[in-house]
């Protein structure tokens, strides 16, 4: 009986589903809505309108600007989720975590995250500051940043990892990314134009292209420091154990 | 033209790496003999579709991109192979052995 009622209700989603497939526009028309609206805007103009070589950044950072801060609203709700279900370590305590694992990481594994985590870091960091002109930017780089710090927090453990970037240099940063679309959103209110808008109209008739540039880079700069920090949180609170373990002199 | 066909070749055996070791991968029976051909994929695959590139590429800046790219690939997965080989040998994960000397007890 259960059995046949899934099948029927699995047949009338196809159904369904390829009724809405054939009502689909032809692929390649030119009269398709995602040829017809905005995106001929964006490719055509995106590089004097928002001074970006980049159009993807371009259209991320300045004409849906609104839709990016929800997304990193977003990333920063998670967090606080996570923090709410699992609680954030203490001020001033070192926590540790016990490591079940039979084999211990190698010399040589230990040698080698050692020598990569400097580099990857420095990857994230050009990731980040070219996100305007080449593919890249925040989300990547703090991507890759929150990667760096896995690799290094399974290898040597969350004592040492906490020990580097300690909670009173997490809390402030984790919300960066929300914070410098926010100041940047607010400069562009006193300057006389709309929230978030990178035009200052009571400053200047239009703004100097190098410092829309520069105000993009500060956007991309904190969603990157901001998802970074994130990450490292949410990997602390899910790593961490409650018995603290006295450090290993 | 003779730099687009040496690119090619190079491009093509690492091609070519590529997809014995995927068959490798898929064919070879237990973890250690899967880890042979696996790890030569990034070595040898990635490595000559890199050099490839390089060739194609000529003189340039891009070529000291190409170089880090070798460089850490080969460091990271050469470390990959190793951790995970040693940790599969110290929690004495079963190895896989001929039918007939299994009877025995023998490995092979």
């Amino acid at each position: 009986m259960k059995k046949v009622a899934a099948l029927l209700f699995i047949s009338a989603l196809a159904v369904l589903l390829l009724y809405v497939v054939a009502s689909m526009p032809p692929m390649g028309d030119p009269d398709n809505p995602t040829a017809t609206h905005v995106i001929p805007r964006y490719l055509e103009r995106a590089e004097e309108e928002t001074h970006t070589v980049n159009v993807v950044t371009g259209v991320i950072l300045n004409y849906r600007g609104y839709d990016t801060m929800g997304e990193v609203t977003v990333i920063f709700c998670a967090l606080a989720a996570v923090l709410a279900v699992l609680g954030r370590e203490r001020r001033g305590v070192i926590h540790g975590f016990v490591d079940r694992s039979e084999v211990p990481a190698s010399v040589i594994v230990k040698t080698m995250v050692r020598f990569m985590v400097p580099f990857i870091i420095l990857f994230s960091v050009y990731t980040i500051l070219h996100g305007e002109t080449s593919p890249g930017g925040g989300f990547q780089g703090g991507a890759v940043i929150g990667g760096s710090m896995i690799i290094f927090t399974t290898i040597f453990g969350l004592y040492e990892s906490s020990r580097r970037i300690p909670l009173k240099v997490r809390a402030p940063l984790e919300g960066a990314a929300v914070m410098g679309f926010f100041l940047v959103g607010s400069l562009g209110l006193v300057g006389g134009g709309n929230f978030l808008t990178y035009a200052w109209p009571r400053v200047a008739q239009g703004l100097h292209p190098s410092l829309v540039v520069w105000l993009t880079v500060l956007v991309e700069v904190g969603i990157g420091l901001g998802g970074a920090m994130v990450l490292t949180s949410i990997l602390f609170a899910m790593i961490r154990e409650e018995e603290e373990i006295a450090p290993a002199s | 033209m003779a730099k687009d066909i040496v690119a090619g070749i190079f491009c093509c055996v690492g091609t070519l790496f590529f997809i014995i070791g995927t068959t490798g991968l898929l064919r070879m029976p237990d973890l250690f003999t899967r880890l042979h051909p696996s790890t030569k994929c990034d070595t040898l695959g990635a490595c000559s579709v890199i050099v490839g590139m390089a060739v194609h590429n000529g003189w340039s800046w891009d070529l000291l991109k190409l170089a880090f790219i070798v460089c850490f690939l080969l460091l990271s997965s050469a470390t990959c192979g190793h951790a995970i080989g040693r940790s599969a040998l110290r929690r004495n994960i079963p190895y896989w052995k001929k039918k007939e000397a299994n009877e025995d007890g023998h490995g092979a």
